[in-house]
């Protein structure tokens, strides 16, 4: 649809306005982060900070250990998607490839997890875990969600279309059941394999519920419970410290979206 | 479908994701079926109490009040985020750095988590010392903070999570809208037909599978809400901002109820199945005309 | 616009140590009894308490306390109840007051009474469990007095000079006080006579102050019958007819944060809150801030407020002695004075009152004096398990909802009431 004149200018416009409702409120949450306490109650429209003050970023490492959090986070949510790609291949090739009795039920059961979300399992997934008392650690972050409905769908699907032909070949030259479903359709299946990867690492290193359920202090908490922390303070909130916190939680989220763009994009478009 | 090398491969393969998936979905869904009948504060030993959490989240209303504001909730997110998105993915429809940077300007707040986006609109709302409070108090609406009177709370948290989820609903129609085939446009445009009649006879018909993708999951998403409240409003002002999800984690953590939590939860996995539903009868409706 | 150059090394110097505090373990616990501690409610607060535990570490060898911070009273009573389910609860924490007797039913709580010392630690009976609870029967000593405050009411000394006004002492004075000092203009308040967070302890207070009780020995929820409607009905009066109330918005504690904001910004003349703030006050406020008792009605009544450190009985034995020895120093004159001259909580030691007296602490600053002068009309807890669900569950959510929805007070307390006995 190609537009000259006045049309072009007028969409030019609103498409700018569109860009400032959604880019203006990070860029004021990052010169707030370098607003002082004063700055913050009595110029709140302003939007220049008097003077760049580096002092929420102290305060924010102050009082809570980033490395340790950002750490956690990255390892917990490094691997849940890896243990859920590596789950969904086999199951995945199992369901898509494999005759066998009770292929049907095992599909419903996979399917009938789709509809279950974190919030309907919590209660009971955390006293089973306390009772053996892996709460509070890596494993009860990670292990609920090393297998994934969804990605085993999208691993099925995408196995249908791969013909047979091939994987008989393949076993005609002598390769192994599980060398087939690893070294030889885990290649092929990059994209979906990549897209998985992507929307599950982001999902959970965002995921703020299960985090909060699960941890009892810091050993393996991560990093946005520790900023939603920053805002009970318990003297009055100081946005400052909070907007720094939040530059920092939200900092490595948007430079994966910078640099796997249009992968990411591909992968939400893809599951349509 | 071929045969396993061996009779057993195919259930070794589906074992982990089983035994992950049954230990962590399936069993606890009937685990708090079975704890729903109990009255359990989790330190003193569980009494049995048969359907009364039942009764009792029926009668004093508890269920209809948080299903209330969880639709209520739903409605402004999947019509906001739907009609937002579809007019975005038209505008953004075409090549050019400018309009690929504003596509990354909307998307981009569907990357980063609730959290952020909560704690950032939470400052931006706040009646005293954010932007946009300030302004609205300016123009008259919101004199006692936006997420702090009961009126305004909920739309409050409708509007901040349109906001984050409008990207992935644009990125999808765009996905629809660069499916359909230029020949359909230019069979229109030579049977004389308008952009506005082409957006009616060729892209709307045409997006309807989209379109019915999107509302579901924006449906779900916004039944499951549950990061914004906690940390923007807890469930306020005077319970009005209290969803589905928030009413039972409130339930087990603050009243230490782990009976009643459970009933609410077999509640509400009763809901989302009926969503299912709907989402499956919208989908198969898309596709017969698709 | 200048970049300040200190902050930035300070910053820069931060994030490279924040990187690797997590990850490193405090050199001074090695060989040491270990010992946790999760509290809550930041601030100064924090800082206080982080700065004592420190100083106890580095004053003996045998125990190390680790202190974490987990939120604010609720959200760490949350996750506390939750950790003792899960079996990681640390050895000690403290806790609101309302909620010691539950614990203790429960039987989670370690009793205190056969360890060291326990039998004269010299504290402020009005503060100690045995002032704070009536118990239907004696009860072991489960809790140490940590915070304890009372609600009092401060007020803008510029404005109320320049009004000429006496401070209230009773309900009525208080209104007028109130009507007085709200300064508007059309709809628009630039000043409001009075804003108190509308939460349970100020409510009982205004109930105590109506001559009401909350609970019956025997656990039956009176709610203050009339002097609760009386309490609910002075709070609905000020906000919708008199217009010269601000009931401050926020859940729980961020009503209060809001208080605190409008006091210093001075758009609120007088304000209830706890005395735990007076230091805080003081220190950002731009004008005089007096301190006075809450005015009282049929009789001058306060809720006793804060938390008690309590220990866990399900953590190993070590850990309770080592619990324990860090306790009994925080009980000591030298601590309490420390942590009550640093916030605004009362000292809970009688030595540590009268050394502070004899020093003429209390000549120099007479706010710190109003607290501990208003324990004469302090009123106990009933020692119920159910109090704290109470106050929770069945009346908290409805007092937003008298005030704010202007519902019928009579109707909302009987409501209230009526889930208090099916439900607890």
């Amino acid at each position: 649809m190609r537009r000259r004149g006045p049309g072009r200018w007028a969409l030019n416009a609103v498409l700018l306005v569109v860009a400032v409702l959604w880019l203006g409120p990070y860029l004021w949450m990052v010169l707030g982060s370098f607003k002082s306490l004063k700055d913050i109650m009595n110029a709140p429209m302003a939007p220049l900070p008097s003077s760049f003050q580096l002092e929420a970023y102290a305060e924010v490492f102050r009082s809570i250990p980033v490395g340790r959090y950002l750490l956690n986070t990255t390892v917990m949510a490094l691997l849940i998607a890896g243990m859920q790609i590596a789950l969904a291949l086999p199951a995945g090739y199992a369901l898509a490839k494999l005759r066998f009795v009770g292929r049907g039920g095992a599909f419903l059961a996979v399917m009938a997890c789709l509809l279950i979300p974190a919030q309907v399992t919590f209660v009971p997934v955390f006293l089973m875990l306390a009772q053996v008392g892996l709460v509070n650690t890596m494993t009860a972050l990670v292990l609920p969600f090393g297998a994934s409905a969804l990605g085993t769908f999208m691993v099925r699907q995408a196995l249908l279309s791969v013909p047979d032909e091939l994987i008989e070949a393949a076993r005609l030259d002598g390769a192994s059941e599980l060398t087939i479903v690893y070294r030889i359709l885990g290649p092929m299946l990059a994209p979906t394999l990549a897209s998985l990867f992507l929307l599950s690492f982001v999902f959970h290193w965002n995921d703020y519920f299960w985090p909060l359920v699960m941890t009892t202090d810091e050993t393996v908490r991560t990093m946005p419970l520790a900023v939603a922390l920053l805002r009970e303070q318990g003297t009055g909130v100081r946005w400052h410290i909070v907007m720094a916190g939040n530059v920092i939680l939200s900092g490595p989220a948007l430079l994966v979206f910078a640099l796997a763009q249009k992968h990411l994009l591909r992968a939400v478009a893809a599951r349509r | 479908m071929l045969r396993p090398r061996h009779r057993l491969h195919p259930y070794l393969f589906l074992a982990p994701t089983l035994a992950v998936l049954g230990l962590f979905f399936l069993f606890p869904l009937a685990l708090a079926a079975y704890r729903s009948v109990f009255r359990w504060d989790l330190l003193t030993p569980p009494r049995y109490v048969g359907l009364a959490h039942y009764e009792r989240l029926f009668a004093s209303g508890e269920i209809t009040r948080a299903l209330g504001t969880t639709v209520s909730y739903a409605i402004v997110v999947v019509i906001g985020s739907m009609v937002l998105g579809l007019l975005l993915a038209l505008a953004v429809n075409r090549t050019g750095r400018f309009v690929a940077f504003v596509r990354s300007c909307v998307f981009s707040a569907y990357v980063v988590s609730w959290v952020s986006v909560a704690l950032l609109w939470m400052w931006m709302l706040d009646a005293d010392a954010g932007l946009v409070g300030r302004a609205c108090k300016a123009i008259g609406i919101g004199e006692s903070g936006l997420l702090t009177s009961p009126e305004t709370a909920l739309y409050a948290l409708a509007g901040v999570t349109v906001w984050k989820i409008t990207g992935f609903s644009m990125v999808v129609f765009l996905a629809g809208l660069q499916d359909i085939p230029e020949e359909l446009y230019e069979a229109a445009s030579l049977d004389g037909a308008g952009p506005l009649s082409r957006f009616a006879h060729v892209t709307w018909p045409s997006l309807r599978p989209t379109t019915a993708f999107v509302g579901t999951t924006s449906l779900i998403v916004s039944f499951q809400a549950f990061d914004i409240v906690r940390v923007m409003t807890q469930g306020g002002p005077t319970h009005s901002t209290t969803v589905f999800v928030y009413a039972i984690y409130e339930h087990v953590f603050m009243n230490l109820r782990a009976g009643r939590a459970s009933a609410m939860v077999v509640v509400f996995f009763g809901v989302l199945l009926l969503l299912t539903l709907i989402q499956l009868w919208a989908w198969r409706l898309g596709r017969k005309s698709g | 616009m200048t970049v300040d150059r200190r902050s930035v090394l300070r910053g820069l110097a931060a994030a490279a140590l924040g990187g690797t505090v997590g990850c490193g373990r405090d050199p001074l616990a090695r060989g040491r009894q270990s010992v946790s501690l999760w509290f809550s409610y930041g601030g100064k607060n924090r800082e206080v308490l982080e700065r004592m535990v420190a100083r106890y570490n580095a004053s003996q060898q045998a125990v190390y306390v680790q202190a974490t911070f987990q939120g604010d009273y609720f959200e760490a009573l949350a996750k506390l109840r939750t950790a003792i389910v899960a079996g990681a609860a640390p050895a000690m924490s403290h806790v609101v007051g309302e909620v010691v007797p539950y614990l203790h039913e429960a039987g989670v709580l370690e009793p205190l009474d056969g360890y060291p010392g326990a039998s004269d630690l010299g504290l402020v009976r009005a503060l100690a469990q045995e002032g704070t609870y009536t118990p239907m029967e004696p009860k072991p000593l489960v809790a140490l007095p940590f915070n304890r405050s009372t609600p009092i009411l401060y007020w803008n000394g510029s404005m109320l000079e320049k009004a000429r006004l006496t401070v209230p002492d009773t309900w009525d004075a208080l209104r007028d006080a109130a009507k007085a000092l709200t300064n508007r203009s059309g709809d628009r308040v630039s000043t409001w006579g009075l804003e108190c967070p509308i939460s349970w302890w100020f409510w009982i207070a205004l109930m105590g102050q109506a001559g009401g009780e909350v609970m019956r020995q025997d656990g039956y929820p009176l709610l203050g019958e009339e002097a609760g409607v009386d309490a609910l009905q002075l709070w609905q009066r000020m906000v919708h007819e008199d217009r010269t109330m601000r009931p401050p918005p926020g859940r729980d504690y961020n009503a209060w944060q809001v208080t605190n904001q409008d006091f210093l910004a001075g758009r609120a003349a007088m304000i209830y809150t706890s005395t735990a703030f007076l230091r805080y006050l003081e220190d950002n406020a731009t004008f005089p801030v007096r301190a006075a008792p809450l005015p009282g009605f049929r009789r001058r009544a306060v809720p006793t407020g804060g938390t008690f450190f309590v220990v866990m009985r399900g953590a190993p034995e070590g850990e309770k002695r080592a619990a324990w020895d860090f306790l009994r120093w925080m009980m000591l004159p030298d601590q309490t004075i420390e942590w009550a001259t640093s916030t605004g909580y009362m000292p809970v030691a009688t030595a540590a009152v009268t050394r502070l007296e004899r020093e003429g602490f209390y000549v120099k600053s007479p706010n710190d004096r109003v607290a501990m002068d208003q324990l004469q009309h302090a009123m106990p807890w009933p020692w119920a398990a159910s109090l704290f669900r109470v106050q929770r569950e069945c009346v908290d959510p409805r007092l937003e909802e008298a005030v704010l929805a202007r519902r019928d007070a009579r109707e909302l307390l009987a409501e209230a009431r009526k889930q208090a006995i099916e439900d607890t």
